[in-house]
């Protein structure tokens, strides 16, 4: 059956080709012989443009999907026509040389059918694009036109004897005809039944478009525009048939064109209806003609009112209603565009005036760039859309918290990236269903790229702060962990062996012969250099890193307090943080401290610290002669040994009041 | 007395053996960490274990530990805790739960009869506190009122008392004889309110306890 099809289809392509090139070859001898004709030869290509594109569709339709009646109706569509439009010309030629002619009466016959033109944009205006009515309510005004123009052909065929064209007259080869009386009455009917079919058949177009999935949509939005063609074809031919007196081969060539369109929008309705844009050529079309309806009717008015100040026929009323027209044209563009894409393209228009509220509400501080994701869901009808952040000199991306994100999620949505310029500002995920509309998409992106791109900045922003703390903290870190090993070596290593040594030394001294026992005070004194050694080397390691730091913040601070020279009030917290978060404090204390009693002259120092909400604070008061400078060197240091930890530190010292020094240190983990 | 030693480095651990036996004590065992000293201690019933405070695996406080369960499953055997450096608080409540135990820093050693007296007390029930530690606790004072009232040279035998010491000690150390170290003590305790037999060890307790009690308060 497939097979059948498939040759079928094949059979029916080659006689329109074989349609055609008789067309061509007979009105070629026609023009050679000097028979004037309505078809001039450079307006050829039109027609072959007209006849052969709906056979190739057909053909290219019918050969992948031989089940769906589109293919059929583009193909024999195109074959009516062809033969139709050979018969004219062979009408042409055969009749010139002969009035009587057989073959020239059946061809003048045939060139009768001129429905042949609108037979198939009809049948597809039921059946497209699946080849079925949209609904079985559909039955009946579809066998109506299929009846009407049925009818319409028949009589064309059989309802007069005489035929007239562009052949001149001639009479009809059949035997036997309705009649002139009968026929005419018939016709009329019938007539009109096609015109009424031709209203219903794009009310069917409407009905499917209203009901149909996005998809169904925008297939049929792309024959709409075809379809659209004919009534401004109809409507230009026959005010050129007011205006000239005759449509001519002008005429001719666009019906010719109109037709090629239709085959060319069932082609890429069938094949890639979500790549072109229908609907913006569409609303550019329909604004065009109301444009060009507006600004000759502002012409037409100008003339008349500038005609009855300057007398009628004027070139000055002609010159001013001219330049009415030209003012108004600006400001007509555009109001006519903005109406149109209201009405067309209301979806783009609502999207884009919605990010460009957004981007209003940024400038204004009312919204966060980073929600440029939430406001395209929004925008693009899309709860499923997101945008992710391209960070430079990396190959990664980050989400709108300035998380880095290992990969694109592989989730089914589509990766789109927004460029500004040649520089990919980000990756908007999206889901598929979005794509049909690329032109929404597209405005949408534009209007919401400067958006992108500060949130894009400030994501970077963010991410660099947070590398260049979490690096600096390792680097405290590192700092503490050397000192903490540097303090093992201290007392495990070096100071050991003093110990050892001087052990060895004691018991050579005590094993001393009696005769030699002059060398005790040596070896006495050589001990003491030993202990004096050992000392030093405790208070070095103490200064690296205070080993009472092992039992907590509080024991260090009590044993600080305790060697201190003048009385320090300690309430420290007995609650444990996190070991680099008490070294850091423990050493601003020990700063505090020196400088208390070093710099400050204090007579009394209070230290406080306390934990709650993840924080430890940390409190050094003394009652000095105040007035320290923040940006001395030792405070320098103290302030950035907390930042280093993301915490604050805090001084207050006006001369004369005292020092006081406030530190707040996160115990994160 | 018979000894047992716990002490990572070898070379140490052989002078300070060296040191006690000079002395005539008798090292019965040597370890090198917590677990083999456990072993040698259960083995020999010792009278003295002289312990590091840092050692295998971690040198963290693996000596001190070691020192509580001896203390608690072989009442028998005094500990005496060498560390490098000094680590208050939990050494003083070790000292002041009782008898028996000593703290001293590594370098005391090297006052080779300081550091035996020390080891002898502790093992014979007494106790030894590293004078740096009570210099802390004196330091960290914050009402220094009772203190104020005693001469120095009343608050140097109350270090001395706060040690360990003995009379006999104290008075070797400052050159009096025993009879005026005794009258020292004696105006030391009640000018504190502490009223206890002045020969006891239970008063190093007692003065302890007021240390820390008054340091915390």
């Amino acid at each position: 059956m497939r097979r059948y099809a498939r040759s079928l289809a094949w059979l029916t392509a080659a006689a329109v080709v074989v349609a055609a090139v008789a067309e061509v070859v007979v009105r070629a001898v026609a023009q050679s012989r000097g028979i004037r004709h309505s078809f001039a030869p450079e307006w050829e290509l039109f027609y072959l443009a007209g006849v052969l594109a709906p056979a190739v569709v057909g053909l290219g339709v019918a050969l992948r999907r031989p089940g769906n009646r589109v293919a059929w109706i583009l193909l024999f569509g195109s074959l009516f026509v062809a033969v139709v439009m050979a018969a004219v010309a062979i009408a042409g030629l055969a009749l010139h040389h002969d009035r009587n002619s057989v073959a020239g009466r059946w061809a003048a016959l045939v060139s009768q059918e001129w429905p042949c033109f609108f037979a198939w944009p009809l049948a597809l205006a039921f059946l497209f694009p699946d080849g079925r009515l949209p609904s079985p309510r559909w039955r009946l005004p579809a066998a109506f036109a299929a009846v009407s123009t049925g009818g319409m052909v028949l009589l064309l065929f059989f309802g007069s004897r005489d035929l007239t064209g562009g052949f001149g007259h001639a009479t009809s080869p059949l035997p036997w005809v309705i009649g002139e009386g009968v026929g005419t009455a018939l016709f009329w009917p019938c007539f009109v039944g096609f015109l009424v079919s031709l209203i219903s058949g794009a009310a069917c177009v409407r009905a499917r478009y209203r009901r149909g999935s996005e998809d169904v949509r925008r297939q049929v939005l792309w024959l709409a525009y075809g379809v659209l063609l004919l009534p401004i074809w109809f409507g230009a031919t026959a005010l050129w048939g007011l205006v000239v007196g005759d449509s001519g081969e002008g005429g001719q060539a666009l019906l010719m064109v109109v037709q090629a369109w239709l085959a060319v929008a069932v082609a890429v309705a069938v094949s890639r209806h979500g790549l072109y844009q229908i609907d913006r050529l569409i609303s550019r079309t329909v604004a065009f003609l109301v444009l060009t309806a507006l600004l000759a009717a502002t012409y037409a008015a100008g003339v008349t009112l500038a005609g009855l100040a300057a007398g009628r026929g004027s070139a000055a009323a002609a010159a001013l209603a001219t330049a009415i027209a030209a003012l108004a044209f600006g400001p007509l563009r555009r109001r006519v565009q903005t109406a149109v894409d209201r009405r067309f393209a209301r979806a783009r228009f609502e999207a884009v005036a919605l990010i460009g509220g957004f981007v209003d509400d940024v400038h204004n501080a009312r919204a966060e760039p980073e929600d440029v994701g939430a406001a395209l869901a929004v925008a693009l009808g899309d709860p499923t859309a997101e945008v992710v952040f391209r960070l430079p000199e990396t190959t990664g991306y980050a989400d709108r918290e300035g998380r880095l994100l290992p990969g694109l999620p592989d989730d089914g949505r589509v990766h789109r990236p927004v460029l500004l310029g040649e520089r990919e500002l980000g990756v908007l995920l999206h889901d598929p269903a979005v794509e049909r509309n690329p032109d929404l998409l597209r405005a949408v992106l534009a209007a919401a790229a400067v958006a992108i791109e500060l949130a894009r900045l400030r994501v970077e922003l963010r991410l660099q702060l947070a590398a260049v703390e979490s690096s600096r903290a390792r680097i405290a870190q590192a700092g503490y962990e050397e000192r903490r090993r540097l303090e093992r070596d201290l007392h495990d290593g070096a100071q050991q062996r003093l110990v050892t040594l001087g052990i060895v030394l004691r018991r050579l001294q005590r094993s001393l012969p009696r005769q030699a026992q002059v060398l005790v005070p040596a070896l006495d004194a050589a001990v003491d250099e030993v202990s004096g050694a050992i000392n030093d080397l405790r208070t070095i390691a103490a200064g690296v890193r205070p080993p009472r730091l092992d039992q907590g913040l509080a024991a260090a601070l009590t044993d600080l307090a305790r060697g201190a020279t003048v009385p320090v009030e300690l309430h420290a917290t007995p609650e444990r943080a996190p070991p680099d978060v008490e070294v850091t404090a423990y050493f601003v204390a020990c700063e505090a401290l020196t400088n208390a009693i070093k710099h400050a002259s204090s007579s009394h120092v209070e230290m406080h610290s306390a934990r709650d909400d993840g924080v430890l604070r940390l409190v050094i008061a003394d009652d000095g002669v105040g007035g320290a400078r923040p940006s001395g060197g030792g405070l320098t240091g103290l302030a950035d040994r907390v930042a280093a930890q993301g915490g604050t530190l805090k001084i207050v010292s006006a001369p004369g009041a005292g020092t006081r020094i406030a530190v707040e240190l996160p115990c994160v983990s | 007395v018979r000894v047992v030693i716990a002490e990572d480095t070898v070379l140490l651990r052989e002078g300070l053996a060296g040191l006690l036996e000079d002395a005539g004590h008798v090292v019965v065992g040597r370890a090198g960490d917590a677990d083999v000293l456990l072993a040698l201690v259960e083995e020999h019933q010792p009278e003295l274990a002289v312990v590091d405070v840092r050692m295998p695996p971690d040198y963290d406080r693996e000596g001190t530990r070691a020192a509580v369960a001896i203390r608690r499953d072989h009442p028998r055997t005094a500990v005496l805790v060498l560390s490098q450096h000094i680590e208050t608080r939990d050494v003083v409540e070790l000292v002041s739960s009782g008898g028996g135990f000593g703290y001293l820093l590594k370098d005391r050693v090297l006052d080779v009869d300081d550091f035996l007296d020390a080891a002898r007390r502790v093992a014979d029930g007494g106790s030894a506190l590293d004078p740096q530690v009570v210099a802390g606790l004196f330091g960290g004072r914050r009402d220094h009122d009772a203190l104020d009232e005693l001469t120095p040279r009343e608050r140097e035998v109350l270090g001395l008392v706060a040690e360990g010491r003995t009379n006999a000690g104290i008075s070797r150390r400052l050159w009096l004889t025993e009879k005026t170290v005794e009258t020292h003590v004696r105006s030391i305790l009640m000018k504190l309110g502490l009223v206890i037999n002045t020969e006891d060890h239970r008063r190093v307790l007692a003065v302890l306890a007021y240390l820390r009690a008054s340091d915390q308060g």
